[in-house]
Protein backbone atom coordinates (compact mmCIF):
# COMPACT_ATOMS: atom_id res chain seq x y z
CA UNK A 1 0.00 0.00 0.00
CA UNK A 2 3.09 2.43 1.14
CA UNK A 3 6.90 1.94 -0.40
CA UNK A 4 8.86 4.73 0.88
CA UNK A 5 12.78 4.30 -0.35
CA UNK A 6 15.48 7.10 1.02
CA UNK A 7 12.95 9.42 1.45
CA UNK A 8 13.87 13.12 2.23
CA UNK A 9 11.80 15.86 2.49
CA UNK A 10 13.74 19.43 3.67
CA UNK A 11 11.50 22.60 3.71
CA UNK A 12 11.94 25.74 1.59
CA UNK A 13 13.61 26.96 4.51
CA UNK A 14 16.06 24.49 5.29
CA UNK A 15 14.22 22.47 7.61
CA UNK A 16 15.26 18.91 6.86
CA UNK A 17 11.47 17.39 8.58
CA UNK A 18 12.31 13.60 7.13
CA UNK A 19 15.97 11.90 6.51
CA UNK A 20 15.80 8.52 4.44
CA UNK A 21 12.81 7.06 5.49
CA UNK A 22 12.78 3.76 4.48
CA UNK A 23 9.23 2.18 5.52
CA UNK A 24 6.56 -0.03 3.71
CA UNK A 25 3.30 -0.33 4.60
CA UNK A 26 0.89 -3.20 3.84
CA UNK A 27 -2.77 -3.83 3.17
CA UNK A 28 -4.82 -4.39 6.34
CA UNK A 29 -2.13 -2.91 8.48
CA UNK A 30 -2.59 -0.78 11.64
CA UNK A 31 0.23 1.87 12.14
CA UNK A 32 1.08 3.80 15.19
CA UNK A 33 3.25 6.77 14.57
CA UNK A 34 4.91 8.39 17.44
CA UNK A 35 7.59 11.05 18.30
CA UNK A 36 7.79 14.59 20.12
CA UNK A 37 6.66 17.49 18.69
CA UNK A 38 8.12 18.96 15.66
CA UNK A 39 10.10 15.44 15.31
CA UNK A 40 8.48 15.00 11.71
CA UNK A 41 5.25 12.70 12.42
CA UNK A 42 2.96 14.98 10.27
CA UNK A 43 5.39 15.47 7.44
CA UNK A 44 5.13 11.54 6.99
CA UNK A 45 1.47 11.86 6.97
CA UNK A 46 1.61 15.25 4.56
CA UNK A 47 3.83 13.25 2.39
CA UNK A 48 1.41 10.29 2.37
CA UNK A 49 -1.70 12.23 1.38
CA UNK A 50 0.66 14.45 -1.60
CA UNK A 51 0.78 17.75 0.66
CA UNK A 52 4.19 17.56 0.12
CA UNK A 53 6.43 15.97 -2.00
CA UNK A 54 10.03 13.99 -1.22
CA UNK A 55 12.72 16.48 -1.85
CA UNK A 56 14.65 13.04 -2.47
CA UNK A 57 13.83 9.28 -2.85
CA UNK A 58 10.90 7.12 -3.56
CA UNK A 59 7.85 7.15 -2.31
CA UNK A 60 4.68 5.47 -3.76
CA UNK A 61 0.97 5.45 -2.13
CA UNK A 62 -1.65 3.12 -3.51
CA UNK A 63 0.44 2.61 -6.29
CA UNK A 64 0.34 6.24 -7.27
CA UNK A 65 4.22 7.70 -7.42
CA UNK A 66 4.11 10.73 -4.94
CA UNK A 67 5.81 13.40 -7.20
CA UNK A 68 4.59 17.17 -8.14
CA UNK A 69 4.20 16.58 -11.42
CA UNK A 70 1.35 13.74 -10.52
CA UNK A 71 -0.38 16.23 -8.60
CA UNK A 72 -3.81 15.66 -10.40
CA UNK A 73 -3.77 12.06 -9.58
CA UNK A 74 -2.96 13.09 -6.40
CA UNK A 75 -6.30 14.45 -6.09
CA UNK A 76 -8.05 11.11 -7.26
CA UNK A 77 -5.78 9.23 -4.82
CA UNK A 78 -6.78 11.56 -1.99
CA UNK A 79 -10.12 10.37 -2.76
CA UNK A 80 -9.54 7.16 -1.18
CA UNK A 81 -8.16 8.47 1.79
CA UNK A 82 -10.03 8.90 5.19
CA UNK A 83 -7.84 11.90 6.94
CA UNK A 84 -8.84 12.97 10.44
CA UNK A 85 -6.51 16.14 10.80
CA UNK A 86 -4.81 17.55 13.59
CA UNK A 87 -7.86 20.42 13.79
CA UNK A 88 -10.26 18.38 12.19
CA UNK A 89 -11.22 21.13 9.13
CA UNK A 90 -15.14 20.54 9.93
CA UNK A 91 -16.64 22.95 7.91
CA UNK A 92 -18.48 25.88 10.05
CA UNK A 93 -22.15 26.69 9.71
CA UNK A 94 -23.07 22.98 9.13
CA UNK A 95 -24.42 20.60 11.17
CA UNK A 96 -22.52 16.95 11.93
CA UNK A 97 -24.30 15.55 9.38
CA UNK A 98 -23.11 17.59 6.63
CA UNK A 99 -19.77 17.77 7.32
CA UNK A 100 -20.22 13.63 7.11
CA UNK A 101 -22.10 14.16 3.99
CA UNK A 102 -20.17 16.98 2.10
CA UNK A 103 -17.01 14.34 2.30
CA UNK A 104 -18.76 12.06 0.54
CA UNK A 105 -20.66 13.82 -2.26
CA UNK A 106 -17.78 13.35 -5.10
CA UNK A 107 -16.79 9.77 -4.17
CA UNK A 108 -19.33 8.18 -6.64
CA UNK A 109 -21.86 6.85 -4.07
CA UNK A 110 -25.16 6.45 -5.00
CA UNK A 111 -27.19 9.49 -3.62
CA UNK A 112 -29.95 7.62 -1.92
CA UNK A 113 -27.03 5.79 0.00
CA UNK A 114 -24.97 9.13 1.11
CA UNK A 115 -27.24 10.14 3.69
CA UNK A 116 -28.02 6.63 5.28
CA UNK A 117 -23.91 6.15 5.10
CA UNK A 118 -23.34 9.16 6.63
CA UNK A 119 -25.82 8.42 9.40
CA UNK A 120 -24.42 5.53 10.38
CA UNK A 121 -21.05 6.57 10.69
CA UNK A 122 -21.75 9.44 13.41
CA UNK A 123 -23.75 6.42 15.39
CA UNK A 124 -20.88 4.75 14.87
CA UNK A 125 -18.69 7.43 16.47
CA UNK A 126 -21.35 7.78 19.21
CA UNK A 127 -23.06 11.07 17.92
CA UNK A 128 -26.47 9.86 16.02
CA UNK A 129 -27.77 12.10 18.34
CA UNK A 130 -25.74 14.87 17.50
CA UNK A 131 -26.33 14.79 13.97
CA UNK A 132 -28.62 17.85 13.51
CA UNK A 133 -26.04 20.12 15.58
CA UNK A 134 -24.02 22.99 14.01
CA UNK A 135 -20.33 21.82 14.46
CA UNK A 136 -19.46 24.72 16.39
CA UNK A 137 -21.61 24.23 19.25
CA UNK A 138 -19.64 20.70 19.32
CA UNK A 139 -16.74 19.87 22.25
CA UNK A 140 -13.49 18.74 21.32
CA UNK A 141 -13.97 15.33 21.62
CA UNK A 142 -17.58 15.11 20.02
CA UNK A 143 -15.60 17.75 16.75
CA UNK A 144 -12.68 14.97 16.59
CA UNK A 145 -15.20 11.97 16.22
CA UNK A 146 -17.29 14.16 13.69
CA UNK A 147 -13.73 13.90 11.88
CA UNK A 148 -13.80 10.46 12.33
CA UNK A 149 -17.19 9.84 10.84
CA UNK A 150 -16.11 11.41 7.88
CA UNK A 151 -13.14 9.70 7.15
CA UNK A 152 -14.78 6.16 7.74
CA UNK A 153 -18.22 7.00 5.83
CA UNK A 154 -15.76 7.80 2.79
CA UNK A 155 -15.34 3.69 3.36
CA UNK A 156 -11.40 4.83 2.32
CA UNK A 157 -8.46 2.08 1.85
CA UNK A 158 -6.50 4.33 4.27
CA UNK A 159 -7.37 6.26 7.21
CA UNK A 160 -5.06 9.00 8.17
CA UNK A 161 -5.26 10.46 11.15
CA UNK A 162 -3.18 13.22 12.72
CA UNK A 163 -3.16 13.43 16.89
CA UNK A 164 -6.29 12.48 16.79
CA UNK A 165 -5.97 12.09 20.43
CA UNK A 166 -4.14 15.25 21.35
CA UNK A 167 -6.45 17.85 24.11
CA UNK A 168 -8.44 14.90 25.05
CA UNK A 169 -8.48 13.32 28.79
CA UNK A 170 -7.58 10.08 29.26
CA UNK A 171 -10.74 8.30 28.31
CA UNK A 172 -11.60 10.53 25.82
CA UNK A 173 -8.37 9.76 24.31
CA UNK A 174 -9.00 5.90 24.72
CA UNK A 175 -12.22 5.75 23.23
CA UNK A 176 -10.85 7.76 20.03
CA UNK A 177 -8.05 5.16 19.87
CA UNK A 178 -10.78 2.20 20.54
CA UNK A 179 -12.31 3.40 17.51
CA UNK A 180 -9.35 3.91 15.00
CA UNK A 181 -8.09 0.77 15.84
CA UNK A 182 -11.66 -1.06 14.79
CA UNK A 183 -11.52 0.45 11.76
CA UNK A 184 -8.82 -1.72 10.73
CA UNK A 185 -9.78 -4.56 8.31
CA UNK A 186 -8.49 -6.73 5.98
CA UNK A 187 -8.70 -3.84 2.98
CA UNK A 188 -8.15 -0.49 5.16
CA UNK A 189 -5.25 0.52 6.48
CA UNK A 190 -4.56 2.68 9.88
CA UNK A 191 -2.14 4.84 10.54
CA UNK A 192 -2.48 7.23 13.69
CA UNK A 193 0.03 9.50 14.63
CA UNK A 194 0.29 10.49 18.67
CA UNK A 195 3.06 11.74 20.83
CA UNK A 196 1.29 10.22 23.64
CA UNK A 197 3.47 7.13 23.54
CA UNK A 198 1.41 5.72 26.85
CA UNK A 199 -1.55 5.64 25.59
CA UNK A 200 -0.25 2.79 23.07
CA UNK A 201 2.20 1.47 25.79
CA UNK A 202 -0.53 -1.48 25.98
CA UNK A 203 -0.92 -2.22 22.60
CA UNK A 204 -0.40 -5.69 21.56
CA UNK A 205 -0.47 -5.44 17.80
CA UNK A 206 0.74 -3.06 15.16
CA UNK A 207 3.69 -1.35 13.45
CA UNK A 208 5.46 0.86 15.65
CA UNK A 209 7.52 3.83 13.44
CA UNK A 210 9.19 6.26 16.29
CA UNK A 211 9.90 9.70 14.04
CA UNK A 212 12.89 11.05 15.89
CA UNK A 213 14.67 14.11 14.52
CA UNK A 214 13.06 13.17 10.89
CA UNK A 215 14.46 9.77 11.36
CA UNK A 216 12.92 7.21 11.64
CA UNK A 217 12.88 3.45 13.48
CA UNK A 218 10.02 0.76 12.80
CA UNK A 219 9.29 -1.92 15.61
CA UNK A 220 6.28 -4.55 14.45
CA UNK A 221 4.54 -6.28 17.63
CA UNK A 222 2.31 -9.17 17.94
CA UNK A 223 0.71 -10.52 14.83
CA UNK A 224 -1.91 -8.56 13.02
CA UNK A 225 -5.22 -10.85 12.86
CA UNK A 226 -6.82 -9.79 9.99
CA UNK B 1 -23.78 13.32 -14.52
CA UNK B 2 -26.15 11.38 -11.65
CA UNK B 3 -23.62 12.75 -9.08
CA UNK B 4 -23.65 16.48 -10.51
CA UNK B 5 -27.64 16.05 -10.58
CA UNK B 6 -27.50 14.63 -6.68
CA UNK B 7 -25.39 18.20 -5.95
CA UNK B 8 -27.47 20.60 -7.60
CA UNK B 9 -29.42 21.36 -5.02
CA UNK B 10 -25.71 21.18 -2.54
CA UNK B 11 -24.36 24.21 -5.59
CA UNK B 12 -27.06 26.26 -5.15
CA UNK B 13 -27.30 26.33 -1.16
CA UNK B 14 -23.57 26.82 -1.45
CA UNK B 15 -23.84 29.58 -3.77
CA UNK B 16 -26.25 31.22 -1.39
CA UNK B 17 -23.98 30.61 1.68
CA UNK B 18 -21.09 32.71 -0.16
CA UNK B 19 -23.38 35.09 -1.58
CA UNK B 20 -24.28 35.52 2.10
CA UNK B 21 -21.34 35.79 3.87
CA UNK B 22 -20.33 38.70 2.10
CA UNK B 23 -23.38 40.15 1.89
CA UNK B 24 -22.92 44.01 1.75
CA UNK B 25 -20.13 43.96 -0.71
CA UNK B 26 -22.18 41.43 -2.58
CA UNK B 27 -25.24 43.76 -2.72
CA UNK B 28 -23.42 46.58 -3.91
CA UNK B 29 -21.66 44.50 -6.44
CA UNK B 30 -25.39 43.88 -8.04
CA UNK B 31 -26.11 47.68 -8.23
CA UNK B 32 -22.33 48.32 -9.88
CA UNK B 33 -22.96 45.51 -12.41
CA UNK B 34 -27.08 46.65 -12.84
CA UNK B 35 -25.74 50.90 -13.26
CA UNK B 36 -22.79 49.43 -16.03
CA UNK B 37 -25.02 47.38 -17.88
CA UNK B 38 -27.71 50.72 -17.55
CA UNK B 39 -25.03 52.66 -18.79
CA UNK B 40 -23.94 50.45 -22.00
CA UNK B 41 -27.96 49.98 -22.21
CA UNK B 42 -28.46 53.56 -22.45
CA UNK B 43 -25.32 53.91 -25.36
CA UNK B 44 -26.85 50.74 -27.52
CA UNK B 45 -30.22 52.74 -27.08
CA UNK B 46 -28.82 55.87 -28.31
CA UNK B 47 -26.83 54.09 -31.03
CA UNK B 48 -29.79 52.35 -32.29
CA UNK B 49 -32.35 55.06 -32.29
CA UNK B 50 -29.59 57.15 -34.11
CA UNK B 51 -28.68 54.32 -36.89
CA UNK B 52 -32.28 54.20 -37.19
CA UNK B 53 -33.01 58.10 -37.50
CA UNK B 54 -29.97 58.56 -39.71
CA UNK B 55 -30.82 54.94 -41.66
CA UNK B 56 -33.86 57.13 -42.84
CA UNK B 57 -32.45 59.95 -43.88
CA UNK B 58 -30.34 58.12 -45.61
CA UNK B 59 -32.72 56.71 -47.80
CA UNK B 60 -33.95 59.84 -48.28
CA UNK B 61 -30.63 61.76 -49.49
CA UNK B 62 -30.92 63.18 -52.68
CA UNK B 63 -28.84 65.19 -55.51
CA UNK B 64 -30.19 67.56 -57.73
CA UNK B 65 -28.89 66.81 -61.47
CA UNK B 66 -28.96 69.47 -63.64
CA UNK B 67 -28.96 69.49 -67.30
CA UNK B 68 -28.43 71.44 -70.89
CA UNK B 69 -31.04 73.72 -71.15
CA UNK B 70 -31.56 72.72 -74.93
CA UNK B 71 -32.74 69.57 -73.83
CA UNK B 72 -36.39 69.13 -75.32
CA UNK B 73 -38.88 66.45 -73.36
CA UNK B 74 -37.87 63.24 -75.08
CA UNK B 75 -34.51 64.14 -74.48
CA UNK B 76 -34.87 64.45 -70.56
CA UNK B 77 -37.08 61.57 -70.07
CA UNK B 78 -34.61 59.22 -71.91
CA UNK B 79 -31.65 61.07 -69.50
CA UNK B 80 -34.06 60.27 -66.48
CA UNK B 81 -34.13 56.16 -67.93
CA UNK B 82 -30.27 56.58 -68.08
CA UNK B 83 -29.17 58.19 -64.49
CA UNK B 84 -32.27 55.11 -63.00
CA UNK B 85 -30.03 52.55 -64.32
CA UNK B 86 -27.13 53.67 -62.28
CA UNK B 87 -25.94 51.55 -60.01
CA UNK B 88 -27.32 52.89 -55.62
CA UNK B 89 -30.03 55.23 -57.62
CA UNK B 90 -33.70 55.09 -56.41
CA UNK B 91 -35.93 56.89 -58.08
CA UNK B 92 -35.29 59.94 -60.38
CA UNK B 93 -37.72 63.09 -61.13
CA UNK B 94 -37.94 65.67 -62.87
CA UNK B 95 -38.35 69.14 -61.38
CA UNK B 96 -39.51 71.85 -63.74
CA UNK B 97 -38.74 75.06 -63.14
CA UNK B 98 -41.59 76.31 -61.87
CA UNK B 99 -41.92 73.74 -59.63
CA UNK B 100 -38.09 74.48 -58.31
CA UNK B 101 -39.44 78.25 -57.73
CA UNK B 102 -42.40 77.35 -55.61
CA UNK B 103 -40.12 75.18 -53.78
CA UNK B 104 -37.77 77.96 -52.75
CA UNK B 105 -40.92 80.00 -51.84
CA UNK B 106 -41.86 77.57 -49.37
CA UNK B 107 -38.16 77.01 -48.32
CA UNK B 108 -38.13 81.10 -47.66
CA UNK B 109 -41.92 81.61 -46.02
CA UNK B 110 -42.17 85.29 -45.16
CA UNK B 111 -38.73 86.04 -47.04
CA UNK B 112 -40.22 84.73 -50.43
CA UNK B 113 -40.78 88.10 -51.49
CA UNK B 114 -37.17 88.58 -52.00
CA UNK B 115 -37.98 86.32 -55.40
CA UNK B 116 -40.08 89.25 -56.59
CA UNK B 117 -36.70 91.60 -57.40
CA UNK B 118 -36.40 88.97 -60.44
CA UNK B 119 -37.34 89.42 -63.38
CA UNK B 120 -37.95 86.20 -64.36
CA UNK B 121 -37.64 82.47 -62.69
CA UNK B 122 -33.94 82.37 -61.73
CA UNK B 123 -34.50 78.57 -61.16
CA UNK B 124 -33.69 75.84 -63.39
CA UNK B 125 -35.28 72.66 -63.96
CA UNK B 126 -33.37 69.37 -62.48
CA UNK B 127 -33.90 66.02 -61.89
CA UNK B 128 -33.90 65.05 -58.30
CA UNK B 129 -32.15 61.94 -57.72
CA UNK B 130 -32.94 59.70 -54.78
CA UNK B 131 -29.13 57.54 -53.80
CA UNK B 132 -28.27 55.53 -51.32
CA UNK B 133 -25.92 57.39 -49.33
CA UNK B 134 -22.94 54.79 -49.14
CA UNK B 135 -22.72 55.01 -52.80
CA UNK B 136 -22.73 58.31 -53.26
CA UNK B 137 -19.03 58.23 -54.74
CA UNK B 138 -19.79 56.13 -57.11
CA UNK B 139 -23.47 58.02 -58.61
CA UNK B 140 -21.39 60.75 -59.02
CA UNK B 141 -18.27 59.14 -60.81
CA UNK B 142 -20.77 57.75 -63.33
CA UNK B 143 -23.60 60.79 -63.29
CA UNK B 144 -20.48 63.36 -64.59
CA UNK B 145 -19.46 60.86 -67.32
CA UNK B 146 -22.99 61.70 -69.13
CA UNK B 147 -22.26 64.55 -72.11
CA UNK B 148 -26.35 66.22 -71.15
CA UNK B 149 -25.03 66.69 -67.43
CA UNK B 150 -24.01 70.28 -66.57
CA UNK B 151 -23.60 70.16 -63.08
CA UNK B 152 -24.69 67.86 -59.90
CA UNK B 153 -25.89 69.48 -56.48
CA UNK B 154 -24.71 66.91 -54.58
CA UNK B 155 -25.20 68.12 -50.87
CA UNK B 156 -22.15 66.10 -49.99
CA UNK B 157 -21.02 68.24 -47.41
CA UNK B 158 -23.98 67.64 -45.70
CA UNK B 159 -23.99 63.78 -46.68
CA UNK B 160 -20.33 63.65 -45.55
CA UNK B 161 -21.51 64.91 -42.18
CA UNK B 162 -24.40 62.06 -41.78
CA UNK B 163 -21.34 59.46 -42.47
CA UNK B 164 -19.24 60.90 -40.08
CA UNK B 165 -21.86 60.85 -37.65
CA UNK B 166 -22.60 57.41 -38.05
CA UNK B 167 -18.89 56.69 -37.90
CA UNK B 168 -18.70 58.34 -34.43
CA UNK B 169 -22.16 56.96 -32.76
CA UNK B 170 -20.21 53.43 -33.88
CA UNK B 171 -17.11 53.89 -32.78
CA UNK B 172 -18.38 54.90 -29.53
CA UNK B 173 -20.95 51.76 -29.45
CA UNK B 174 -17.99 50.09 -30.01
CA UNK B 175 -15.83 51.22 -27.19
CA UNK B 176 -19.01 51.67 -24.13
CA UNK B 177 -19.53 47.99 -25.64
CA UNK B 178 -15.76 47.07 -25.00
CA UNK B 179 -15.18 49.30 -22.11
CA UNK B 180 -18.40 47.93 -20.00
CA UNK B 181 -17.40 44.20 -21.14
CA UNK B 182 -13.71 44.64 -19.72
CA UNK B 183 -15.63 46.40 -16.38
CA UNK B 184 -17.59 43.75 -15.77
CA UNK B 185 -15.57 41.06 -16.38
CA UNK B 186 -13.14 42.50 -14.11
CA UNK B 187 -15.67 43.45 -11.34
CA UNK B 188 -17.26 39.88 -11.12
CA UNK B 189 -13.61 38.46 -11.76
CA UNK B 190 -13.27 40.50 -8.52
CA UNK B 191 -15.75 39.11 -6.63
CA UNK B 192 -15.16 35.50 -7.07
CA UNK B 193 -11.26 36.19 -5.73
CA UNK B 194 -12.93 37.58 -2.64
CA UNK B 195 -15.27 34.92 -2.66
CA UNK B 196 -12.55 32.40 -2.72
CA UNK B 197 -10.25 34.02 -0.25
CA UNK B 198 -13.19 34.54 2.14
CA UNK B 199 -13.94 30.17 2.40
CA UNK B 200 -10.39 29.40 1.71
CA UNK B 201 -11.00 26.89 4.76
CA UNK B 202 -13.73 25.05 3.56
CA UNK B 203 -11.60 25.30 0.17
CA UNK B 204 -8.43 23.62 1.32
CA UNK B 205 -10.63 20.84 3.37
CA UNK B 206 -11.96 19.55 0.16
CA UNK B 207 -8.57 19.95 -1.94
CA UNK B 208 -7.62 17.34 0.78
CA UNK B 209 -10.53 15.58 0.51
CA UNK B 210 -9.78 14.90 -2.93
CA UNK B 211 -12.99 16.67 -4.21
CA UNK B 212 -12.41 18.12 -7.95
CA UNK B 213 -12.04 21.20 -8.95
CA UNK B 214 -15.41 21.78 -10.35
CA UNK B 215 -16.79 20.79 -7.57
CA UNK B 216 -15.00 23.04 -5.64
CA UNK B 217 -15.77 25.55 -8.57
CA UNK B 218 -18.94 25.75 -9.48
CA UNK B 219 -20.57 27.62 -6.62
CA UNK B 220 -17.89 30.27 -7.27
CA UNK B 221 -19.41 30.19 -10.55
CA UNK B 222 -22.79 30.14 -9.79
CA UNK B 223 -22.54 33.27 -7.27
CA UNK B 224 -21.21 35.28 -10.22
CA UNK B 225 -23.69 34.34 -12.98
CA UNK B 226 -26.14 35.38 -10.40
CA UNK B 227 -24.88 38.49 -9.12
CA UNK B 228 -24.51 39.52 -13.09
CA UNK B 229 -28.12 38.31 -14.05
CA UNK B 230 -28.90 40.16 -10.99
CA UNK B 231 -27.06 43.59 -12.00
CA UNK B 232 -28.68 42.44 -15.84
CA UNK B 233 -32.34 42.76 -13.97
CA UNK B 234 -31.87 45.79 -12.34
CA UNK B 235 -30.55 47.35 -15.65
CA UNK B 236 -33.30 46.39 -17.52
CA UNK B 237 -35.54 47.63 -15.21
CA UNK B 238 -34.25 50.90 -15.77
CA UNK B 239 -33.86 51.08 -18.85
CA UNK B 240 -37.34 50.03 -19.51
CA UNK B 241 -38.38 53.20 -17.22
CA UNK B 242 -36.17 55.67 -19.08
CA UNK B 243 -37.32 54.31 -22.48
CA UNK B 244 -41.08 54.66 -21.83
CA UNK B 245 -40.02 58.37 -19.92
CA UNK B 246 -37.74 58.99 -23.21
CA UNK B 247 -40.39 58.52 -25.61
CA UNK B 248 -42.92 60.59 -23.69
CA UNK B 249 -40.56 63.49 -23.78
CA UNK B 250 -39.37 62.78 -27.12
CA UNK B 251 -43.04 62.20 -28.68
CA UNK B 252 -43.75 65.77 -27.64
CA UNK B 253 -40.52 67.73 -28.07
CA UNK B 254 -39.60 65.93 -31.46
CA UNK B 255 -42.49 65.23 -32.76
CA UNK B 256 -40.89 65.21 -36.62
CA UNK B 257 -38.11 62.87 -35.93
CA UNK B 258 -39.26 59.25 -36.78
CA UNK B 259 -38.43 56.66 -33.80
CA UNK B 260 -38.29 52.95 -34.09
CA UNK B 261 -40.69 51.52 -32.17
CA UNK B 262 -40.78 51.84 -28.46
CA UNK B 263 -41.71 47.77 -27.73
CA UNK B 264 -39.17 46.50 -30.17
CA UNK B 265 -36.47 48.97 -29.07
CA UNK B 266 -37.40 47.87 -25.68
CA UNK B 267 -37.69 44.00 -26.23
CA UNK B 268 -34.19 43.93 -28.27
CA UNK B 269 -31.92 45.90 -25.35
CA UNK B 270 -33.83 43.52 -22.80
CA UNK B 271 -32.59 40.63 -24.37
CA UNK B 272 -29.25 41.64 -25.44
CA UNK B 273 -29.18 43.12 -21.51
CA UNK B 274 -29.30 39.61 -20.21
CA UNK B 275 -27.92 37.83 -22.58
CA UNK B 276 -24.60 39.83 -21.99
CA UNK B 277 -25.11 39.82 -18.79
CA UNK B 278 -25.30 35.66 -18.44
CA UNK B 279 -22.35 35.68 -20.95
CA UNK B 280 -20.07 37.98 -18.76
CA UNK B 281 -21.24 36.77 -15.40
CA UNK B 282 -20.17 32.80 -16.93
CA UNK B 283 -16.63 34.19 -18.71
CA UNK B 284 -15.71 36.52 -15.50
CA UNK B 285 -16.50 34.03 -13.00
CA UNK B 286 -14.24 31.37 -14.99
CA UNK B 287 -11.64 33.98 -14.75
CA UNK B 288 -11.95 34.50 -10.98
CA UNK B 289 -11.87 31.19 -10.85
CA UNK B 290 -8.07 30.42 -12.84
CA UNK B 291 -6.83 33.44 -11.84
CA UNK B 292 -7.53 32.04 -8.21
CA UNK B 293 -5.68 28.54 -8.63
Amino acid sequence: MIEAKGVFLTYGDGTEALKDVNLKIEAGEIVYVTGPSGSGKTSLLKLIMGIEYPTEGYLKVMGQNMVREEASNIRRLRRRMGPVFQEFKLIRGRTALENVVLGMRFLGFPPKMIREEAKTALERVGLGHKAYSLVEKLSWGESQRVAIARAIARKPALILADEPTGNLDLKNALNILEILTSLRDERTSVIITTHATHLIEDVEEGKFVRVDNGIIQVERRGVLAI
Amino acid sequence: MRSTIYNIGYFLKEAKTIFKVDLLSNIFSILSIGLIFFILALVISGWGISNYVIGIIEKEAEINVYFREDMRDPDIIELIKEIESIEGIGKAVFVSQEEAYNRMVEILGSEAAILELFDENPFSPFIEVQIHIEEVDSILEELEKIEEVEHIRDNKRVIDRLQNIVFILKIIGLLAVVAVGISTLVVISHIIRQGIYNNREQINTLELLGAPEFFIGFPFFLEGLFLTIMGGLIASLLLVITIRYGYSQMGIALTFIPLPSKDILTNNMVIFIMASSGVLGAVGSLFGLMSSR
